[in-house]
């Protein structure tokens, strides 16, 4: 049989084809599967705490990863996002900046076969994410607002500092503390502002709000790093003494102010077990699992001057 | 067929194509949602079908802290409901016992099914909020509400009930002495037990005057 020369050279590229995608297909599947971890930003040790324990589970179940810090820039996200999906991550652990803004990254990532798994902040759009982990804010807010209610005896002028407009959190957080306050006539809120979770921002806002109301008897703030700069501009005015400080994280600064005294309360989030649920399900993904709840709240603790000691930075003591 | 009546008919179906593709509503309330959530009409008939017929399946409460002291995570496991991960636990739970004081914020019973000295509880009559009744019957699931604040507005909305039926007739009649029966839902923290300040959400009160 005599086979020309225009297909012995065809036969010869597809046998070397095929042996090159079978030796490319071997080494991917000896590689290990890579894993991003998209966080809203590094510049709050909060987040870093989170990103680190994903980046620690992750590796500790056999997957390289890599940290990436949006900035609190959902451009920049989404940057992150396509270089991901580009670069051949398999998984995305993500921390969104945005609840409405970040959809599309999430969509996005999901259509080109990465999973995404939210931790501490959802996006708006149920079944867009493979899985959400997220703290129950809300509860969490409500148990601070009833212990808010009963340290200023059902009476007062407080003060509210806000996180970031565009976040969920905020508003679950707000909400939840307004569910029990705003039953309360005698509590009147003289102003509430937003700070952007940012502890200097915090500051100079309590600094301005204490321009115009000198006499408040309380402030409740959506994280600790604003509660700590809420309690420094109090300091600075004389009036750290009379004003009480309520947070919302769990913060080492802020659990160790509890113990002193200076603020009085928070709502212990457990960053460690949002980042270990994430990377877990990662890995069950990746093992063929499919089924993972649409939304896994993690529960938040009140922790006070009275049970302060069972508690450390970003969760209970060892 | 004649022609004026061939084109009347053409212009007449495609009016009526044009008139049944487009469709003009006002932005507010396309933002506003035409399937807005009735988390008070979601209540109720939680209230009705699942937590009222769900009451005789309530523990006993002397009986479960008795449990918990001796085998806290069976206890856990066979009695309480969460919805996702943490040390929180929410029980349905019933009991009866003597008041021994009427605050403006509680009232304190000394148990008395379980034995004597079953332990002092309290009866919340002023704080009733957070998610223990919603929770405490494991009869919701939180992946059937397509937004969080829908399923954190049902917990306001059953808060609201117990507010409204339950607590006036028990707050105003209430008083040291009398003897009462209770169903209603606790928090109990798994990493942190605290068995001395048990606090209860009431479902269900009824006096017994002495």
């Amino acid at each position: 049989m005599k086979i020309s020369i225009h297909y012995r050279i065809a036969l010869f590229c597809i046998f070397f084809g095929i042996g090159f995608i079978g030796c490319k297909t071997k080494e991917s599947e000896d590689e290990p599967k890579k894993i991003a971890i998209v966080v809203s930003t590094l510049n709050n040790p909060w987040f870093v705490f989170l990103a680190q324990k994903a980046e620690a589970k992750a590796k500790q179940l056999g997957y390289e990863s890599k940290i990436f810090d949006s900035q609190n820039n959902t451009a920049q996200e989404t940057d992150h996002f396509d270089n991901a999906i580009a670069s051949g991550y398999d998984a995305i652990l993500f921390n969104p900046t945005d609840a409405d803004g970040s959809i599309v990254n999430v969509k996005n990532a999901v259509a080109a076969g990465v999973p995404v798994f939210c931790m501490d902040r959802e996006v708006n759009a149920n079944g867009a994410a493979t899985s959400q982990i997220l703290s129950d804010s809300y509860s969490g807010c409500v148990a601070i607002g009833k212990y808010f209610v009963e340290t200023l005896n059902k009476k007062g002028k407080y003060v509210e500092i806000l996180g970031m407009v565009g976040d969920n959190n905020t508003w679950n957080r707000s909400k939840g503390f307004h569910s029990v306050v705003d039953f309360y006539p005698g509590l009147k809120m003289v102003a509430q502002q937003s700070a952007d979770f940012d502890r200097n921002k915090a500051m100079e806002v309590m600094e301005s709000i204490l321009q115009a109301h000198p006499d408040i008897d309380g402030v409740f703030c959506g994280n600790d790093a604003m509660a700590m700069g809420a309690y420094q501009a109090l300091v600075a005015s004389g009036k750290a003494d009379r004003v009480k400080v309520f947070g919302f994280d769990g913060a080492e600064d802020v659990v160790k102010s509890i113990r002193d005294g200076k603020i009085l309360a928070t709502g212990m989030q457990f960053p460690e077990v949002m980042a270990q649920t994430a990377a877990t399900f990662a890995d069950a993904y990746f093992k063929g699992k499919r089924d993972f709840p649409g939304k896994m709240p993690v529960a938040v603790e009140l922790v006070k001057k009275d049970n302060v000691e069972n508690y450390a930075a970003y969760g209970e003591k060892e | 067929m004649p022609k004026p009546i061939r084109y009347l008919l053409y212009v007449a179906v495609i009016a009526l194509l044009a008139y049944n593709s487009v469709y003009f509503k006002k932005l507010d309330e396309v933002k506003a949602g035409t399937g807005a959530f009735d988390a008070a009409g979601y209540a109720k008939d939680f209230w009705a079908k699942k937590l009222m017929p769900g009451l005789p399946k309530a523990v006993e409460l002397g009986a479960l802290t008795a449990q918990l002291k001796t085998e806290k995570d069976k206890a856990f496991e066979q009695h309480s409901h969460a919805l996702g991960i943490g040390n929180i636990g929410y029980f349905l739970v019933k009991g009866k016992g003597t008041v021994t004081d009427v605050s403006e914020n509680e009232v304190s019973v000394a148990l008395s099914v379980g034995g004597e000295g079953a332990g002092n509880v309290r009866i919340a009559t002023e704080y009733i909020f957070g998610n223990a009744v919603r929770d405490a019957s494991g009869a919701i699931d939180i992946n059937a509400f397509t937004n969080s604040m829908d399923f954190n507005n049902v917990s306001a909305e059953i808060n609201k009930l117990i507010r409204k039926k339950v607590i006036p007739p028990f707050k105003s009649n209430v008083q040291k002495g009398d003897r009462v029966a209770f169903h209603g839902a606790i928090e109990l923290n798994r990493g942190h037990l605290q068995l001395n300040s048990i606090e209860i959400i009431p479902v269900s009160l009824q006096i017994e005057k002495p």
